[in-house]
């Protein structure tokens, strides 16, 4: 039973008294100036469906471009800037910032029995540059200087002398200023992980979604700063005649390669680890068992970011490495299957093992399961260097990594929108138009990826604008076209049951699903202090463990651990998860928006090389962060 | 089961201190009684860690280019200074000691003893922060950045390690004035997480200067 109902009279004045402690500014001003993760993470979902709308109809622009062969409803150099936006966008203004930033900010602190993040003013802050961020990147579009040189954006081509406008500074400065927020996002997951866990949730009690997160959050931390330095340089070789990529004075054009791929591929798995996190919860949910091999599990998801360091160069075979760096780097992209599989493995056998129920959340899972393996197999033939050679920069790559980025990334995504929709809204969604959109998306998606393999070992080469006719691609690429609008409307059929749903669907109980994890615990949707009793965790499957949840509700009637003193919540050890000490929590802060404000300033001077306007924007931020810092804890 | 003998995880509730309400001479006591450092520090040592890896990737660049070029410096380049920028940076270095000694003092409680330490590492930062200023601009005039792939990440390289020392400077200002006004928690807190970013920038500034004087050596 969730403690959502109070036991006892006392309990329900307890819970008011939270409530009115927790409880954000109302109205408009509210959103601005909230630091609620919940809030934020909402702030989240609903900027980075418009992104994902953004870059939807850029795939569906070239789709149509390339339906048949020599088309010209658009123009070449429109082409360039469709798929790099569509690359950016969906890659840092999509994945990244719905899995971290909407997914994690909302249920992190919920699965691990917090109150907020440890850092909630920092948690806003993030929102705010992402959105600056995001606004930043499209205003290049409407200014018709978008980039074009591609989502890895290779020099020379995108230096000063071959893309002599604002496109590629655009690019810079978009990626360094959303690359801010995916940082700051990152040091306070860890940190909140870290510190802010309900008492007696020891490290390995943590749940299997937690670990993904940490798993991503360690990626990013330690992979963005390599993309932010490679940016850094091609800003300074465009604008201030810097030569780090000029092969003619001593500079090096493999050196942003390099950078690029020591970054990228971390990212890869930063954008798919979270969707194995949220594989791990819907399985154990709808088979009603623990997940299989939970430790080699939770390894694994850290394992395969940690091995994703090292495998970079196996984006650069074509270049003329060395063979014996091709060779290394090949084994090592070998070792990923090890943790990967391990992973499948799991999913299989607690699927197996336990009675699945395939609602539509475990079949997104299921479809996740079936397009990860096809992308992991095609990922498996790269790592034979000579057939990586051969099919370098054609549309068998594009069908690889779209297995794996679509597939795997955002068929998680699409099931864990309907696994929480529930936990979010209090309402139930529509169970046969949301099994139906499955089968929609699943067939669109293999219908548009899947013939791709075959167009790119008949040849065709990615990032054309057109094609002749008679190569043998036109069938191909029409049913691509094809599925690709099939999958266009699977996706609104998802996001239409879920609107209709939220107005005229059931409300839903607290726990829906009997899941295992402590958000079903509480109320749906939570209360803004989300557990109205610090919660008692001796499992990782904190929900099934009756006893604990039965103590809850008898300490929210005698008022232990309810810390209604003040706007408190508890700190502990990192690894047993002991209390060390309890902390005052920030509350309604307008300086993040405020900072996030000038900095979005700070970056449009850049753009303009109005270094001077810059500096006077940069000293707002000091400003910002002077008046953030001004008000402290015991002054609240 | 009453509120004043519950045992959480191994304490009484009574025992855990809140520690963020404190202030004065209540902060050494809730200080002691707390288990680990604080969500700050950890905060800082992410950032400490994220940065570490920028300036892994800056030196990284620093000696890819290095081993690209025939010559390095390249022809005409002149060689970087290896004296005085080592003195500097061993001066520097002296003032990683005197801000252990700031947070062990407001650990105490002695709030004299915190300025003091505070204001003496201020002023041989502040030293550094000049003399480098002064150093990187008279090269400027002799050697302009955008000559060669080496005066690119030379630049570049020390540039963002001042960024980081004139931070720095920042905070220490901003605690200074914090501290002006008594001792709590927060500021503990904070003085903590800061001492642990001069750590950081004086191992950056060693790394870093034995980067740059490196070329001269050959």
């Amino acid at each position: 039973m969730a403690i959502a109902t109070p036991p006892t009279p006392a309990a329900a004045e307890r819970m008011e008294l939270l409530g009115a402690m927790w409880e954000g500014r109302p109205g408009i001003l509210g959103w601005f100036t909230t630091t609620d993760h919940k809030r934020i993470g909402l702030l989240y979902f609903w900027t980075t469906l418009v992104l994902f709308g953004a870059g939807g109809v850029e795939a569906l622009l070239m789709r149509t471009q390339l339906a048949r062969p020599d088309q010209h409803i658009v123009s070449p150099s429109t082409y360039d800037e469709l798929f790099t936006l569509h690359g950016v966008t969906m890659i840092f203004f999509f994945i990244i910032p719905m899995t971290t930033g909407a997914f994690g900010n909302y249920l992190l602190p919920l699965m691990i029995g917090a109150r907020d993040m440890a850092f909630p003013r920092m948690n806003a802050l993030t929102y705010w540059i992402f959105l600056g961020s995001g606004i930043f990147l499209y205003i290049s579009l409407a200014l018709g200087m978008a980039p074009n040189a591609g989502w890895f954006d290779y020099v020379p081509l995108a230096s000063r002398a071959y893309d002599p406008g604002r496109n590629i500074d655009f690019y810079c400065l978009a990626i360094i200023f959303n690359g801010l927020s995916s940082t700051l996002t990152a040091a306070q997951f860890i940190v909140t992980m870290f510190k802010s866990r309900a008492p007696g949730m020891s490290f390995n009690r943590m749940p299997l979604f937690c670990f993904a997160f940490l798993a991503a959050s360690a990626g990013l931390l330690f992979a963005l700063p390599l993309l932010t330095a490679d940016t850094i340089f091609l800003f300074l070789d465009r604008n201030v005649g810097t030569h780090f990529f000029d092969v003619a004075h001593g500079g090096s054009a493999f050196l942003w390669q390099h950078l690029f791929w020591m970054f990228g591929h971390p990212e890869v798995y930063i954008l798919i680890v979270p969707a194995f996190g949220i594989a791990t919860e819907i399985i154990p949910a709808f088979t009603q068992r623990r997940v299989a091999a939970f430790p080699l599990v939770a390894i694994a998801e850290l394992l395969v970011v940690f091995i994703g360091f090292g495998v970079w160069a196996h984006h650069m075979y074509a270049t003329g490495l060395a063979t014996i760096t091709a060779v290394f780097f090949g084994a090592a992209t070998a070792m990923v299957i090890i943790p990967s599989t391990i992973q499948v493995f799991a999913w299989c056998m607690t699927m197996i093992l336990g009675t699945a129920r395939f609602r539509t959340p475990l079949l997104f899972i299921a479809g996740f399961i079936f397009m990860f393996v096809m992308g992991g197999l095609t990922g498996i033939m790269f790592v034979a260097i000579p057939f990586d050679q051969t099919v370098t920069d054609t549309y068998f790559v594009i069908a690889h990594f779209h297995y794996i980025i679509f597939g795997a990334a955002v068929f998680p995504i699409f099931g864990g929108m309907y696994y929480w929709f529930p936990k979010v809204t209090g309402k139930m969604y529509f169970e046969r138009p949301g099994q139906i959109s499955f089968w929609v998306i699943f067939v669109g998606t293999n219908l548009l990826f899947f013939p791709m393999h075959i167009v790119g070992l008949l040849g065709m080469p990615r990032r054309n604008y057109t094609y002749p006719a008679g190569m043998g691609w036109e069938p191909y690429n029409m049913a691509e076209t094809i599925g690709g609008f099939i999958t266009a409307a699977g996706i609104l059929m998802l996001f239409g049951n879920l609107v209709w749903s939220f107005f005229k669907g059931e409300d839903a109980p607290p726990d829906p699903w009997h899941g295992a994890t402590l958000e079903w615990t509480t109320s749906s949707p939570p209360p803004p202090y989300n557990y109205a009793v610090i919660p008692k965790v001796s499992s990782a499957y904190a929900n099934w463990d009756d006893e604990d949840r039965a103590e809850d509700r008898e300490k929210l009637a005698r008022g232990i651990l309810v810390l209604q003193e003040g706007h408190e919540q508890v700190a502990i050890t990192p690894v047993d998860g002991t209390i060390a000490e309890i902390v005052e929590m920030p509350h309604n802060s307008p300086w993040p928006v405020l900072l996030a404000l000038s900095l979005f300033f700070v970056f449009g001077a850049l753009v303009l090389q109005r270094f001077g306007v810059a500096g006077i924007f940069g000293i707002c931020c000091l400003g910002a962060l002077l008046g953030w810092h001004s008000k402290e804890p015991q002054e609240q | 089961m009453s509120s004043g003998d519950y045992i959480a995880t191994g304490r009484p509730l009574s025992e855990i201190p809140r520690t963020t309400a404190a202030t004065g001479s209540d902060v050494p006591r809730v200080l002691a009684r707390r288990t680990g450092p604080p969500a700050a520090w950890w905060g800082m040592l992410m950032l400490v860690a994220s940065e570490s890896v920028l300036f892994g990737a800056f030196i990284g660049t620093f000696f890819y280019l290095r081993f690209n070029d025939p010559q390095w410096p390249p022809a005409g380049d002149p060689h970087p200074k290896i004296l005085l920028p080592v003195i500097w940076a061993l001066v520097l270095a002296t003032t990683s000691p005197l801000m252990q000694l700031a947070w062990r003092a407001a650990r105490r409680g002695s709030l004299m003893a915190v300025r003091s330490f505070i204001v003496v590492a201020l002023a041989i930062q502040t030293a550094y922060f000049g003399w480098e200023v002064h150093d990187y601009h008279d090269e400027l005039s002799a050697m302009p950045i955008g000559r060669d792939a080496y005066t690119s990440i030379h630049y570049v390289l020390l540039g963002a390690d001042h960024a980081h020392v004139f931070a720095g400077l920042l905070f220490d200002l901003w605690l200074l004035w914090k501290f002006s006004r008594g001792i709590t928690t927060y500021r503990a807190n904070a003085l903590q997480a800061i001492t642990w970013y001069w750590h950081f920038v004086v191992i950056l500034t060693l790394v870093v200067t034995a980067a740059i004087t490196s070329a001269a050596v050959g």
